[in-house]
């Protein structure tokens, strides 16, 4: 645990010199090397401890989803110190900094140091999604913050509201308490933990400042938001799921979600929007399988592992491809991609529809496998509508220049092949042929969808900020009254 | 008795700076909302530290009860937090404002022309 925390320190320290001594690239790296050396030392995990004096430490627990997680931290962020090393320094050491966040927010099982972790989190990102200081992008990364903030103020309120009744912040003693919600207080605390949570992870309708966020940032912003810090708001959900009896709230909010968001990715034509409403789809998803809990919460973690690094590749593509062609809208960028963006894509698309053997496949079979029937049935049809989505990609995969950055796609191209291998070597029970055939059968059938949708394009509501406040408001009406009901 | 008014009062400074955030369309009264609404937040959190005849957490204060310390604690780092949050989203706000010449919100967040 020392060792793990160490780390952290490691990258929290390492930031913070190199914004204020101007060598920020090289304390990335460092930062990089101190992540794979703690992780290295503390990678048979460790059980709950407390860093500090008890009762007032600050609990930190190496468990598998920690594990999973730092496992691919220090790749993503050497593939983003790559694709930006042009960068100043500040960047990097802002980059560090919210990497060291990330970490943190894994090993914590606290709900206070979750909350400063988060907060945190959005600081940083916000400061990262405006740096080219485009007016776009400092708009949405504007909203970002302001909606964030309102989650964490409803979040403070739910945290007010447990410790009140309970007397404790560590999450591991209140799922010792075993609370139910015949309290009042405790039923609305905990409602208000998952709303608030809700809009940070990007819960459709209250989370979608997140289109504009990642569709805005800069290509390794976006690489290391959807990859890496966009998890964090599931990881505190799938936390909270873990120690209190919310996880079919939080199953219900993912099926709202991975529906909405995939309803919105069919027709969107703006290639980074695009990728960027299909996060939101594929968030739904991880959460279904962490509030489902059990078994499910195993693939959870293994499709959270694999989305971050194919999603991650899927973005560093979009946003050279972007960046070289200077267009956005996939129908004028068709034909016109640099030959490692083509790729890139190609690669990270079929990973995404769950072509076996590649990474999505592991995740979602084993999600399919576990779940329960209403579920399961929901799995196909995610995986189809996300086949029949990605076909409008299919353009875009062929190149025409050979220029571009080869470096960090080869990096999340060879964690996306890893953990391919280590999927099949590990979990080979998700290898039968029905599985197989009902992957392949999945991506046919979207392929057929497709030329079905390609016809139609509905108006769809326009996401305003507005629009998403009253939702957040409802949310955190709606969500504890739910949990009151149940008590 | 008097936690419990603070809890009212903390939850009706959320309720007001969220209804200002809603139906204001300046970034700015947006951003006075927010903080309103933090506001709310850590007055919560501070109503629930309360005992009845507590003294203050602090050593030294004499005898008696004190309030309970712990949120005390929280509450200097959430106030920190949205400190920072709102220092830096007016400095994005002034950026935009001399960027687009606008504070109104629907107007900065009209889509992109398609070309």
């Amino acid at each position: 645990m020392i060792v793990a925390a160490g780390g952290v320190l490691a990258y929290f320290f390492l930031g913070v010199v190199g914004i204020v001594t101007g060598r920020g690239r090289l304390g990335g790296a460092l930062a990089i090397l101190a992540g794979v050396v703690s992780l290295g030392l503390w990678a048979p995990g460790f059980p709950e401890g407390l860093l500090g004096d008890p009762p007032w430490g600050i609990p930190l627990v190496g468990d598998t989803l920690a594990l999973a997680f730092w496992s691919f931290i220090p790749l993503v962020h050497a593939a983003v110190w790559w694709s930006e090393r042009r960068r100043p320094s500040a960047f990097h050491g802002l980059v560090t900094l919210l990497v060291g966040t990330c970490m943190a927010t894994v090993l914590s099982r606290d709900l206070f140091n979750m909350y400063v972790a988060m907060e945190l989190g959005s600081l940083l990102s916000f400061l990262l999604i405006g740096y080219d200081a485009r007016s776009r992008a400092v708009w949405a990364s504007l909203q970002y913050l302001i909606l964030a903030t309102v989650g964490m103020i409803l979040y403070l309120f739910g945290v007010g509201l447990v410790y009140g009744t309970l007397g404790t912040l560590s999450l591991s003693r209140i799922a010792e308490l075993s609370p139910d919600f015949s309290q009042p207080t405790l039923a609305v605390g905990i409602g208000l933990l998952v709303a608030g949570t809700a809009v940070k992870a990007g819960v459709f309708l209250v989370g979608l400042w997140l289109p504009a966020a990642y569709g805005e940032a800069p290509a390794g912003v976006a690489t290391l938001l959807a990859g890496l810090v966009g998890k964090m708001g599931i990881v505190v959900l799938a936390r909270l799921s873990e120690a209190l009896p919310v996880g079919m709230v939080v199953a219900a909010l993912g099926l709202f979600t991975a529906l909405g968001g995939l309803l919105y990715a069919i027709w969107e034509r703006d290639l980074k929007m695009f990728l960027a409403y299909q996060v939101v789809a594929h968030i739904g998803y991880m959460l279904i399988a962490f509030g489902l809990g059990g078994p499910a919460f195993l693939g959870g973690i293994l499709y959270a592992v694999a989305h971050c690094l194919f999603k991650g590749l899927l973005f560093q593509s979009a946003g050279q491809a972007v960046e070289a062609v200077g267009e956005r809208d996939i129908g004028a960028l068709a034909g016109k991609l640099p030959r490692p963006a083509a790729w890139g894509l190609a690669f990270g698309t079929g990973a995404i529809v769950g072509l076996p053997p590649l990474a999505g496949f592991v995740g979602k079979e084993y999600i399919g496998a576990v779940a329960p029937p209403p579920f399961s049935w929901l799995a196909v049809l995610l995986a189809v509508g996300a086949a029949a989505a990605f076909v409008k990609l299919v353009p875009l995969f062929r190149a025409t220049s050979s220029e571009g950055d080869w470096g960090s796609m080869g990096l999340l191209a060879a964690g996306v092949v890893g953990f391919s291998v280590w999927g099949m070597a590990s979990v080979p029970h998700v290898w039968t042929m029905d599985a197989v055939g009902k992957a392949l059968g999945a991506v046919v059938a979207g392929f057929g969808l497709h030329f079905v949708l390609r016809r139609r394009s509905p108006r769809l509501p326009t996401v305003s900020m507005d629009r998403i406040s009253v939702a957040i408001v409802i949310g955190a009406a709606v969500i504890p009254l739910a949990l009151l009901l149940r008590g | 008795m008097e936690g419990l008014t603070a809890a009212l009062m903390a939850i009706a400074l959320a309720g007001l700076g969220l209804w200002t955030l809603i139906r204001r369309r300046n970034a700015i009264w947006k951003l006075l909302g927010l903080n309103v609404a933090s506001g709310g937040s850590i007055l919560f959190l501070v109503a629930v530290a309360h005992r009845p005849e507590a003294r203050p957490p602090i050593l030294g204060m004499g005898p008696g009860p004190a309030a309970d310390p712990l949120p005390q604690a929280l509450v200097l780092t959430a106030i920190v937090i949205h400190f920072a949050t709102l220092a830096l989203s007016l400095v994005y706000v002034i950026f935009l404002t001399e960027r687009r010449h606008t504070q109104d919100v629907p107007r900065l967040e009209r889509p992109r022309r398609r070309r």
